[in-house]
């Protein structure tokens, strides 16, 4: 197992290369991070000449992902435009641990600018998933125990209405029903937007009473599609040969459903939980958005459409590297659940 | 199953509880007077002559008692120093906490802030040549650690601007000044080497605390990472800051000690919510007392849950840029007729009544609402009968049948662009329509804003002269009339990428009246001077103004007191007041 693990990481190695080359090719034509940078009017002619050379623009796109990979410390700039390249760089490049610093935050560094989105993304998406996980497990396998019953059928029902409606209706539905209106009406009413309300302060009572409404618009989707796919293998594994000779050895029903049933069910549903534990790191774009969640989504969705290349570098670079060491959780997680996988 | 759930909910609490306490922000905590530099000032300024004390520690209102004003703000602050941002959500919130120096009234007149009154060539402030500006800076102003403001601020904020090492937002127009001198403490002395018209509109929107931010260049070689920039403790102006969580919210409190008196509000808590539609919610559910920027169909609705409405002009002006470029644009665009029947065939009164609401009205000339805009302009009348025979006087008929109009065998379809706002685009379907019944052909295109506004060397499509009309909202230095989009050296081009010019027009006359108001330091010349620019501009159709596009702010019923001005919107501020 151990040289597996060791295998796959080296194997990930020039397959993060081969990403990072590709995302960045990518960011490069994504648009043009000086557009923006004369607020509510265009970026004036000199100050554009001079942000471009400043900010390494106007190198080629080779070279500035030779900067942004092993740093620029080795080279020389010409920073006040005479021609001379006199100024030495600073960077050291993202294999000395240097990502470099945000150009719309300008001289923050990308892994503070990061680092700050971070926990409030895993705030929401671990309970999001979580919700997610404990629902649709409950539901699932409700359904399987109960197939073609009226509550499969109602539950089967509302399931593929979820499914079909998109997250900003639900958030923004749910938002007026609950907090603008239930207000209105003299209910017991929801945060709209935000993670706390400055009148109370920042308190772990007020971060949960504004989770409510985007856990529950996360939810909502996924819940459906994680319930449905539950059901479909637990009907499968139910009708095994192994819970039939459980069942006629006399073991409680909740044994054989919670044991020996829904351990070997899960199988398939460890393999979609791995490949969406590494997503909640890049948070809930549009929810995030909605219910001005201070996530990682906004944060992206903000850089990228600000061209912000290291920031938004980051990002995807920490997700890739995050899908690539769950992949390899996940595998030993199916280790663990199937002793008949072994790895060489 | 069971121990991976109990690792997620081990995890989820986990976060909770650091996201709780590693950032506590209690209301009643954050009344704490703003950190007091224990750092000496790098160089020490003269005290002034007849200053007052420097400013006592702050006495705390009863949290109970508190008066917390939220802000909505659909964008968030990219960074604090003034020097490193044009973006307007950051500008404008330097009025809290930085002061600009002088800034300007709800009626547009300018107020002095941190000087003692406006220079003028009156009171000799201005010299007689125009290229000397004297400022007298107050006697009673102190950042909030107590430090008196004094000319080596104003003097150090130039060096940073114009320094090299620093990548600043914008150099301009600072780097027109020769020398920025401090004859005493109180007393800044700019010099020009030539006169600069723009001065009052451009110059000082936040200045820079030296005995902070010297130690960090004079250790860093820039101040591009200074904390300052995100974490400014220290500032001058009727709050102070507190703190700014990334993507969530910045708190300001009451400066105890302002100098035109303390603050009714205790607290402006300014929330980022980048989603309009949950800013109108926010705003209907009374989570914020003020939002901005809202779109007109959203304005009944929020007037019918008791929010104000106050739109302000601040010299935007949503219109179409022509290309005149006689290589990339349509040929038929060099006829002055072609781009007259254009503004004829274009029904932009019903446009602003029905799409719009009737809450705006179609721009006349691109300085409309300013002293400078040419008085008799009134927009060109819906009139087709008027843009077909124009088009048909140039000679753009329709030979073939197609149902639009060609000569020497090309087609009179014009590429028209614009970004992806909503209104923009139902904008362009009423223009293709309207234009079909003058056989004027359409070809709509729209782009993200990053795409749209990229420029020359980035491929942006109107920089690149790939479109006939591009329509935007924009301004000028307002409120100076001032602006670059005429003038002839500004046109981009391969050796010259850089270039704003971006109509690709070369009118020199027009040019030489751009140049001339530059200098102009009296008011009237200049003004006259930009009744025949905007006569020009409206004559010969280089631009077609669309609506006025003013500011619009949504003022919820707590908030008092409220004015409002164009440029500065919140030069009042400290006395805007909370009622329960």
């Amino acid at each position: 197992m151990t040289r597996y693990i060791i295998r796959r990481i080296l194997q990930a190695i020039p397959l993060l290369f081969i990403i990072s080359v590709i995302l960045f090719v990518l960011m490069q034509n994504m648009g043009d991070p000086l557009a923006t940078m004369g607020g509510r009017t265009i970026t004036r002619s000199a100050e554009r000449e001079r942000l471009t050379r400043q900010l390494g623009l106007d190198k080629p796109i080779y070279m500035q992902y030779l900067y942004w990979l092993i740093g620029n410390d080795w080279d020389k700039f010409d920073r006040d435009g005479d021609g001379i390249e006199e100024s030495p760089g600073i960077r050291k490049g993202i294999l000395r641990g240097d990502f470099g610093t945000s150009l719309v935050n300008r001289g923050i560094p990308v892994t503070t600018v990061i680092g700050d989105r971070l926990p409030n993304t895993l705030i929401l998406m671990l309970t999001a998933e979580l919700v997610i996980i404990l629902f649709s497990l409950g539901i699932g396998v409700y359904s399987a125990l109960r197939q073609y019953s009226f509550m499969d059928n109602l539950i089967t029902g509302i399931s593929f209405i979820g499914y079909s409606m998109p997250i900003f209706f639900i958030a923004l539905v749910s938002m007026y029903i609950f907090s603008v209106n239930f207000k209105r009406w003299g209910l017991p009413y929801l945060p709209t937007v935000g993670m706390f309300d400055p009148q109370v302060g920042k308190t772990a009572s007020e971060v949960l009473r504004h989770l409510i409404l985007p856990v529950f618009s996360i939810s909502f989707i996924s819940l459906a599609a994680y319930s449905r796919y539950i059901r479909g293998t637990m009907l499968e594994v139910l009708n095994q040969d192994y819970i039939r000779t459980a069942k006629s050895k006399g073991i409680p029903r909740r044994d054989i459903i919670f044991v020996h049933a829904l351990k070997n069910a899960s199988l398939p549903i460890v393999t979609i939980i791995g490949l969406d534990l590494p997503l909640l790191l890049a948070g809930a774009v549009v929810t995030e958005r909605i219910f001005a969640w201070p996530g990682m989504g906004r944060l992206f969705l903000d850089h990228l459409t600000r061209s912000d290349t290291p920031v938004v570098m980051g990002i995807l670079l920490l997700i890739s590297v995050a899908v690539v060491v769950f992949q390899i959780l996940t595998d030993i997680t199916y280790a663990w659940l199937d002793p008949r996988i072994t790895y060489k | 199953m069971k121990k991976t759930h109990w690792m997620f909910t081990i995890l989820i609490l986990l976060s909770l509880v650091l996201a709780s306490c590693a950032q506590a922000t209690q209301a009643p905590e954050a009344t704490e007077p703003p950190v007091v530099e224990t750092e000496p000032p790098a160089e020490a300024t003269e005290p002034p002559t007849e200053a007052t004390e420097p400013p006592a520690e702050a006495t705390e209102p009863p949290a109970a008692e508190r008066k917390v004003a939220t802000f909505i703000w659909t964008q968030e602050f990219d960074t604090l120093n003034p020097l490193y941002t044009n973006m307007w959500f950051a500008a404008i919130t330097h009025q809290l906490w930085l002061s600009y120096a002088w800034d300007f009234d709800d009626q547009g007149n300018p107020n002095p802030v941190l000087i003692t009154e406006m220079p003028s060539q009156d009171n000799g402030g201005i010299s007689e040549d125009g290229t000397t500006i004297t400022l007298t800076l107050r006697d009673d102003i102190f950042w909030s650690d107590g430090t008196p403001v004094t000319a080596d601020d104003f003097i150090f904020t130039w060096q940073m601007t114009i320094d090299p090492n620093n990548t600043v937002a914008q150099v301009s127009p600072y780097d027109l000044l020769t020398s920025v001198e401090a004859p005493d403490p109180k007393t800044v002395v700019m010099n020009f080497a030539e006169p600069f018209a723009a001065w009052a509109g451009t110059m000082w929107h936040g200045i820079l605390p030296a005995h902070i931010l010297r130690p960090v260049y004079e250790a860093e070689g820039t101040i591009d990472n200074a904390e300052w920039n995100r974490n400014p403790t220290v500032g001058v102006g009727p709050y102070n800051f507190a703190e700014w969580e990334s993507g969530s919210y910045a708190r300001f409190v009451a400066n105890e000690n302002f100098w035109l008196g303390k603050p009714a509000i205790d607290e402006v808590f300014f929330r980022f919510v980048p989603d309009d539609a949950s800013q109108v919610a926010a705003l209907k559910a009374g989570e914020g007392d003020l939002g901005t920027f809202i779109a007109y169909s959203d304005i009944p609705g929020l007037q019918d849950a008791g929010v104000n409405i106050v739109t302000v002009f601040s010299g935007y002006n949503e219109g179409w840029y022509m290309n005149l470029s006689p290589e990339k644009g349509h040929p038929a665009l060099q006829d002055v007729r072609v781009r007259q029947a254009l503004a004829y065939g274009f029904d932009r009164f019903t446009l602003n009544k029905d799409l719009l609401l009737g809450l705006t009205v179609p721009a006349a000339t691109y300085w409309d609402n300013t002293p400078y805009a040419f008085p008799d302009a009134e927009p060109y009348p819906y009139d087709p009968a008027m843009a077909n025979q124009l088009l048909d006087e140039a000679g753009w008929v329709d030979s073939n049948g197609d149902g639009t109009r060609d000569k020497d065998g090309v087609e009179l379809v014009l590429r028209y662009g614009t970004t992806t706002r909503e209104i923009r685009q139902d904008t362009q379907a009423v223009v293709q329509q309207q234009y079909q019944e003058i056989g004027v052909g359409v070809e709509l295109l729209s782009y993200d804003s990053d795409i749209f506004f990229g420029g020359y060397g980035d491929g942006g499509p109107s920089a690149t002269g790939e479109l006939d009309i591009s329509e935007w909202s924009d301004t000028t230095d307002y409120p100076d009339p001032n602006m670059a989009y005429w003038l002839c050296s500004e046109i981009p081009s391969d050796e010259s990428p850089a270039g704003v010019n971006w109509q690709y027009i070369c009118d020199e006359e027009l040019d030489a009246l751009f140049q001339l108001q530059n200098t102009q330091v009296d008011f009237a010349e200049r003004q006259a001077t930009f009744h025949q620019i905007s006569k020009i501009v409206f004559d010969k159709v280089y631009w077609l103004g669309v609506w006025q596009d003013p500011d619009t702010f949504a003022i919820g019923p707590r908030l008092q007191n409220v004015k409002i001005s164009g440029s500065t919107p919140f030069y009042n501020i400290y006395e805007w007041d909370l009622v329960p």
